[in-house]
């Protein structure tokens, strides 16, 4: 009886279901997601060229 | 020194050293300077989960020291445990929006075919490391988990080979062959990102360094 308290609420839609939790840490990746196409970078400049001889980057 | 070569027949490690140097050439193993798109908090997840992968392996070697014992009944051995889960979970995320920031970004693009094939690959070998983390936990939660798997295991036919009610199997699969495989896989994804380059955004690839 107690493990049935403790399993959590589950939501369900035809044959998906998903704990709360789960839907929670889905939403919570998906946000996390935008906000990083989102944010600005901080830093984000042109360095200044490569010194002369020294081969450009990657 | 004095030394000895046979002239016109090359030697195998010799070959082996031009194949490495030509695959990833010392300037392009860690670079100092990237593409400007790079400096965007998307490019920022790959490496979030090597960095998540780094302290799994990490907490799993403490774990695989101390024991079962050690981490159900001692206070460092739950903390162990739990460092454990969560940075498997924060791989996993991380992982996962990794994933769809390079789906959405095509990139596969320019020659990065294998890239993405072997990303794939790690992905699918973590979730199978992590199932067999569910096996290993050695409470009744893993003897639940395994009683439920091997109809699964079953129906598809190869429960004689993995067997999921056998601990001991399921712990080697765990904690030596799985992370052997996505060890190796992580590294053979690196080493083709650092040799392909960073894939640019859509619509940026003029911005990308020529090689």
């Amino acid at each position: 009886m107690s493990i049935a308290f403790t399993a959590g609420k589950y939501i369900s839609w035809g044959v998906v279901s998903t704990s709360v939790t789960n839907l929670l840490v889905i939403a919570l990746m998906v946000l996390v997601f935008i906000l990083a196409l989102v944010l600005p970078f901080p830093h984000a400049h042109e360095a200044p060229p490569a010194p002369h001889g020294e081969e450009d980057p990657s | 020194m004095s030394t000895v070569s046979t002239p016109g027949h090359r030697s195998w490690t010799g070959a082996v050293k031009g194949w490495t140097s030509r695959t990833l050439p010392p300037k392009q193993v860690l670079p100092e300077r990237q593409p400007a798109y790079v400096a965007s908090w998307i490019y920022v997840f790959g490496v979030l989960t090597l960095t998540a992968l780094l302290v799994v392996v990490a907490s799993g070697l403490v774990l695989a020291i101390g024991g079962a014992v050690w981490w159900h009944t001692s206070s460092i051995g739950h903390f162990t445990n739990s460092v454990h889960l969560w940075s498997v979970e924060l791989f996993f995320a991380c992982m996962v929006i990794h994933l769809w920031g390079k789906f959405w970004m095509a990139a596969w693009r320019g020659r990065r075919g294998l890239t993405w094939v072997t990303g794939v690959i790690a992905f699918v070998t973590s979730i199978a490391t992590a199932f067999t983390g569910y096996l290993t936990q050695s409470n009744f939660d893993s003897q639940w988990i395994s009683g439920e798997a091997k109809d699964g295991i079953n129906s598809i036919g190869v429960g004689a080979w993995f067997n999921v009610l056998n601990p001991a199997q399921m712990l080697m699969w765990h904690i030596v062959l799985l992370p052997l495989a996505v060890g190796i896989i992580a590294v053979l994804h690196i080493v083709l990102v650092r040799n392909r380059g960073v894939v640019p955004p859509l619509g940026d690839e003029g911005k990308e360094v020529p090689r």
